[in-house]
């Protein structure tokens, strides 16, 4: 009886349920808004009057995933892959940086500034220095590591000691820190001719450069690795530590975790070190990884890519893998779709704030189809009554 | 047909209204004539206030027809009742709290005028000599100027009857009107209402208080989980048919109390003094001491600084000066978790805004008291077998109902439910001092009747409680000691046996023993 | 004495549009709805005014000035329209306000960057990213302006500067004096008590967001035209931003905002007065550059502890609940 009404109600009533299935809601919400992201780009694309197919077809040849109609020498699917996942290494690491904020209820809007704090820092300390490749990479993770972290406790304590929102701490901080960088690397460290940063050693450096697999040239990422381990880990504090706990407690309701004896400020504070941590990780995998140098007063838009990233893998570091394939796959193909079908390359953002935009309203979709089941719940009760009085009723009658 | 109808000013028939998951009303007929006051009693959640959201027009039934004088009427909004000079005064006072009075009367209708002949600007001159003067015939004393946030509750509530005045009311709801208000204050109101009905005006009184119905209605009509049970004319009926029909059941309207037997003491307050957020001092050089074995209750109108004693005993609030000891101890400056491993159990007013995760599951919410130790976790990790099993026997023990065991999200949970599963939580820890504050605010009577019986269990146990409550009925049922704080001091300490209610009240008021 | 003329000159000429953004803050959040959006109405304001602009000088004979006021004026209209994307997240959609307002900022620069390279592809046959604006004239009132030190405040005077004053005026009457600004500010504190009393909070809500949309619009429009010359994604320099620190400063208050404003304005032109005073190269200016931002964050410290948002602002209102 109960499986037969719950089939009933025709495609509405199937999608609502889709969307609101305890079980699977986490994943169908934000296939649901790729899903209409999808189709708002491509309308978009058909109204510049190109192929949508084509496009979406170009954005993956353009990151390995398939086959391109040419290549140049000493390129191939394979070296596509490896400088998609180049770039995706960073990306996952900040929005890793964004959802440990999120969780505990903070807006980490600070992140592309944290990564070219430590990027900056690294670059300048190990990046321009002599020591050799086993010294040099562990150094710059662990100067990224402690650069980011201080940062990101320093917004936290901000919050937490004198009450400023973090989204404009973070905010004002980013400038600061764009501007300072921007005077130091202008002062002694610029290449004339780049108008960027002097190159890093390659020892420093956390992507293996033309390594030849099967005929290309490939730059190896070591920070796809780290990206990955530190999703892993970060889902596993959150799920299985008291630590993970008391964060998620003050980020779901900090009154309650103040009554409950968490340390409040203190894991306000530590979640924002942590958070700084991951993108000062995110800002050398960038920096001293997937480039070699900084450009000047430039903070990567990244920063705010990767709340995207984080909103649509719904703020779970599992989530956040697959979201980042995703997003970067948008990103990073936009060049070969732009060349390809003939569209400005921004449109790779335009499409990443759709998406953004859906994602954002994920919270409403589910309660709209919740609504709708529970109409239909409601509806099909009154008319079991109707009919169950009715047959009363003619039961009297014939009696 | 016409000329029947006519009789009545206010008709509500055959009223349904569904929310998600639950019907409110249920095929509900009400029908009150022009000048009289008219009840509608029954238990939290029985559907009164929706069903008079509905005459006020903030909701449109699903079902059912509503007449005004005889004439059917379609509200959509508040603004159409109060053209059909309906008025309301809600539980929860819709006013701004940065206003003033005079701003908050004319809200809505506010009177403009034109500066150099061009500018219209919002003029409150007029409006405020009409309001002093109203308020003066109706014996309900507001000042125009005053900011809403420096008033009291009482004068808050004059303010909203004012507004309704104002707008020229004829029909006036109120939605519990005595909850907040010190006996004393609950004559004054009663008053008014029946100098309402004298200038003519029809009166319909929401409340699950038998004896104002009482002391001023005329007819009562009972609801009971969305259904009309009946209608009644008051003077007919007995007050214990009046509580069985409410709760369709038969009701003891006592509760049963074994003699105290008081141990030593385990909570000594000391001349504590807190200041809130604004730095005003809330909490004044307050001294008490309770005893294992004894029920301390503290009666007050609410927001006299009550929530604020409690909160600086279980450590969520910074004390100014004075001192906490338990059990010999000082934990005055202890962190919240230190005190909790001492021995103070706390469940708090707003359990939703303190007392739960909302996100989490049941499961979590048990264990909050117990997650971060052995065995509950492990060298910081958590250990969910362990908790689950403690869900579960809590879940049983306590009859905690919910949808899905211990998975089930709190969210998803009824109100009834949440607070039995505090309760569950923090009686479990077998603390000696418990703290309560406002534990059945918003419960049915069978939910209350179990709270109270779990609180003299407790006692019998040998705990030393703490009980906060607005509800005076529940303090002089429970309190073996009774204190009643006014403006943040405790003005009267006593057993509980030698003091009425009525001397309560002006305590609650601030009237002092040399006065 | 050159120094501090063009301190407050300059000043003068970033505060004013800084002050109009934050008026546009001011209105959103005293209706209750947090708005970090700001950032996000400024660049799609001046985006649609540059555009407005730019195919005007190209198509029609108007002269420079007028395309000028009307470029302010599309931009108004520009900001409004995109900002009832942000209320309908807010209002309609029960988005997080927080998450709407990045979202927003983050679609607006990328639309407006698409936008305009597509559109410049159009216009002029290459996808510049920039659309180039008349330099705006500027007047100096004859007597005034020659008063030692005050005179500056008379001297090279931007037209839009004495439009924003005038703005600022009608919109401080608009909240405090009108029917509808009070029924805003009451949305803001306790939005049961609107509806209440037969106000539609949804739409009091919508409309000061798009007010704010269109107030924001104009600052960025101005901002282009004075600090830029052009309009590019140069225009996302974070002033947004700094204008909501404005406003938080200024409590929520249109006239302290206007303090605020013109203290931060003094403060980013005292920066490059002070880099020209010591003779430093062009290189020191992008040390000068970050006062206005420590400034803010030293501010913050001492005041977001006494700081009292809009009770409501940041939730929102459902009509169902009681």
């Amino acid at each position: 009886m109960n499986k037969e009404s719950s089939r009933r109600g025709g495609p509405r009533a199937a999608l609502a349920r889709f969307l609101t299935n305890e079980r699977w809601t986490q994943i169908t919400v934000p296939i649901f808004c790729i899903i209409l992201t999808l189709i708002v780009s491509a309308v978009v694309l058909l109204v510049l009057g190109k192929k949508p197919g084509t496009a979406f077809y170009s954005f993956l040849a353009g990151n390995g995933f398939l086959q391109k109609a040419n290549y140049g020498s000493g390129s191939g699917m394979i070296s596509d892959f490896f400088s998609f996942l180049n770039i995706m290494a960073p990306m996952l690491l900040a929005a890793l940086a964004f959802i440990f904020g999120y969780r505990c209820g903070l807006f980490n809007i600070g992140i592309s500034g944290q990564m070219l704090l430590s990027g900056y820092v690294a670059t300048v300390f190990i990046g321009y220095s002599e020591l050799p490749g086993a010294v040099a990479r562990p150094l710059v993770l662990i100067v990224g590591i402690i650069v980011g972290g201080l940062a990101g406790a320093f917004i936290g304590f901000l919050k937490y000691r004198f009450n400023i929102h973090e989204v404009v701490s973070t905010i004002m901080v980013n400038y600061i820190i764009s501007y300072v960088t921007a005077f130091r690397i202008n002062l002694k460290y610029i290449d004339m001719i780049s108008r960027s940063s002097k190159t890093i050693s390659s020892a420093a450096r956390l992507t293996f450069t033309k390594v030849q697999i099967a005929g290309c040239n490939c730059n190896i990422p070591l920070g796809i690795i780290i990206a990955i381990l530190a999703a892993i880990l970060v889902h596993f504090v959150f799920e299985k530590t008291v630590f993970g706990f008391e964060l998620r407690a003050v980020g779901s309701n900090r009154n309650a975790a103040l009554y409950t004896g968490v340390n409040v400020g203190k894991q306000m504070i530590s979640a924002m070190m942590i958070s700084g941590m991951l993108a000062g990780l995110a800002g050398v995998t960038y920096y001293l990884g997937y480039t070699n140098t900084i450009i000047p007063r430039e903070l990567v838009s990244m920063g705010y890519d990767s709340i995207a990233t984080a909103l649509l893998g719904n703020n779970s570091p599992i989530g956040a893998i697959f979201s980042s394939v995703l997003i970067t796959i948008f990103q990073n193909g936009a060049s070969y779709m732009s060349s390809a079908v003939g569209v400005a390359k921004e449109i790779a953002s335009v499409i990443t704030g759709i998406l953004l935009l859906f994602s954002a309203c994920g919270g409403y979709f589910r309660r709209l189809a919740a609504n709708y089941l529970r109409k239909l719940a409601d509806e099909e009760e009154e008319a079991k009554k109707a009919a169950a009085a009715m047959a009363a009723e003619k039961g009297g009658e014939d009696k | 047909m016409g000329q029947e109808r006519e009789e009545y000013i206010v008709e509500m028939r055959h009223i349904t209204k569904r929310f998600p998951g639950i019907v409110a009303n249920d095929d509900v007929t009400i029908q009150a004539r022009q000048g009289e006051i008219y009840a509608l009693l029954g238990e939290n959640g029985a559907g009164k206030s929706t069903l008079m959201s509905m005459l006020y027009g903030m909701y449109e039934p699903d079902h059912g027809e509503i007449y005004i004088r005889g004439q059917k009427v379609n509200f959509r909004s508040a603004s159409d009742a109060a053209d059909a000079n309906i008025g309301m005064v809600h539980q929860h006072f819709k006013l701004v709290e940065n206003f003033t009075v005079a701003e908050n009367i004319t809200l809505g209708i506010e009177p403009m005028k034109k500066g150099l002949g061009i500018f219209p600007y919002v003029d409150l001159s007029e409006a405020s000599r009409k309001i002093a003067e109203m308020s003066k015939s109706y014996g309900l004393e507001v000042d125009p100027k005053a900011v809403i946030s420096d008033l009291g509750v009482s004068i808050r509530q004059r303010v909203e009857i004012m507004k309704m005045l104002y707008r020229q009311a004829e029909i006036l709801i109120f939605d519990e009107p005595t909850a907040i208000l010190t006996p004393q204050e609950v004559e004054y109101l009663l008053k008014s209402l029946e100098e309402l009905r004298k200038g003519g005006k029809t009166v319909i009184l929401i409340t699950h208080k038998i004896e104002e119905i009482k002391k001023v209605a005329d007819r009562c009509a009972i609801l009971r989980r969305g259904k009309l049970i009946d209608v009644l004319d008051v003077r007919t009926t007995s007050t214990q048919e009046m509580a069985n029909l409410m709760v369709g059941r038969t009701v003891a309207l006592q509760t049963d109390k074994s003699e105290a037997k008081f141990g030593d003491p385990v909570l000594v307050v000391k001349d504590l003094s807190v200041r809130n957020e604004d730095k005003v001092q809330v909490v004044k050089d307050v001294s008490f001491t309770i005893r294992a074995g004894e029920v301390f209750a503290v009666a007050g109108v609410s927001g006299n600084g009550q929530v604020e004693l409690a909160d600086a005993i279980a450590g969520l609030v910074k004390t100014e000066k004075g001192s906490v000891t338990l059990l010999g101890k000082d934990i005055t400056n202890d962190a919240i978790r230190d005190r909790v491993e001492e021995g103070i159990t706390y469940i708090p007013e707003d359990r939703q805004k303190f007392g739960v995760f909302l996100d989490f599951n049941l499961r979590s919410n048990l264990a909050l008291r117990r997650y971060y130790k052995e065995p509950f976790s492990h060298k910081g990790i958590l250990n969910f077998d362990e908790s689950q099993q403690y869900a579960e026997r809590l879940i049983g023990e306590y009859d905690i109902r919910s949808g899905q065991g211990a998975k089930t999200s709190l969210r998803s949970m009824s109100g009834g439910n949440q607070q039995k599963a505090i309760v569950a939580r923090e009686i479990e820890q077998h603390s000696p001092l418990i703290i309560f504050v406002q534990p059945t605010r918003g419960l049915d009577m069978g939910a209350i009747e179990n709270i109270h019986k779990q609180i003299l269990q407790e006692r019998d146990r040998g705990a030393a409680i703490l009980l906060i409550s607005l509800e005076l009925d529940e303090v002089m049922g429970l309190a073996d000691t009774i204190g009643v704080i006014y403006n943040g001091q405790l003005l009267k300490i006593a057993d509980a046996g030698t003091l009425s209610s009525q001397e309560i009240g002006r305590y609650m008021m601030g009237v002092t023993d040399n006065e | 004495m050159t120094y501090i003329n063009s301190l407050i000159t300059d000043g003068l000429a970033f505060a004013l549009p800084l002050f109009i953004m934050a008026v546009g803050g001011i209105y959103s959040e005293k209706s209750g709805v947090t708005n970090l959006a700001v950032e996000g109405f400024q660049g799609f304001g001046a985006f649609i005014g540059a555009l407005i602009a730019t195919i005007l000088s190209l198509k029609s004979g108007l002269g420079g000035q007028t395309i000028i006021y009307i470029a302010i004026a599309a931009a108004f209209v520009g900001g409004a329209v995109y900002a009832m994307l942000h209320a309908l997240l807010c209002i309609y959609f029960d988005a997080d306000q927080v998450i709407s307002g990045v979202v927003i900022n983050i679609l607006g620069l990328a639309l407006t960057t698409f936008l305009t390279s597509q559109i410049n592809g159009v216009l002029f046959g290459n996808a510049s990213n920039k659309f180039v604006l008349e330099t705006s004239y500027r007047f100096s009132v004859p007597g005034l302006s020659s008063i030692p030190i005050i005179g500056a405040i008379f001297t090279k005077v931007y037209p839009f500067e004495i439009l924003i004053l005038v703005l600022g005026v009608f919109f401080w009457y608009l909240m405090y004096k009108t029917r509808y600004g009070m029924r805003l500010r009451a949305c803001g504190e306790n939005p049961q008590a609107v509806d209440a009393a037969g106000g539609n909070v949804y739409k009091i809500r919508f409309i000061s967001v798009m007010i704010s949309g269109g107030l924001s619009g104009i600052g960025g429009m101005c901002i282009a035209y004075s600090l830029l010359v052009q309009y590019s994604p140069n225009i996302y320099l974070g002033y947004g931003y700094l204008a909501i620190a404005a406003m938080i400063f200024g409590n929520w208050n249109i006239i302290p905002t206007f303090f605020v404003c013109i203290f931060f304005g003094l403060a980013k032109a005292g920066g490059n007065q002070l880099c020209l005073v010591m003779q430093l190269s062009s290189l020191y200016t992008n040390l000068f550059m970050i006062i206005p931002y420590v400034l803010t964050l030293v501010m913050m410290i001492f005041f977001s502890k006494r700081n009292h948002p809009p009770k409501a602002a940041g939730q929102p209102y459902d009509k169902g609940q009681r």
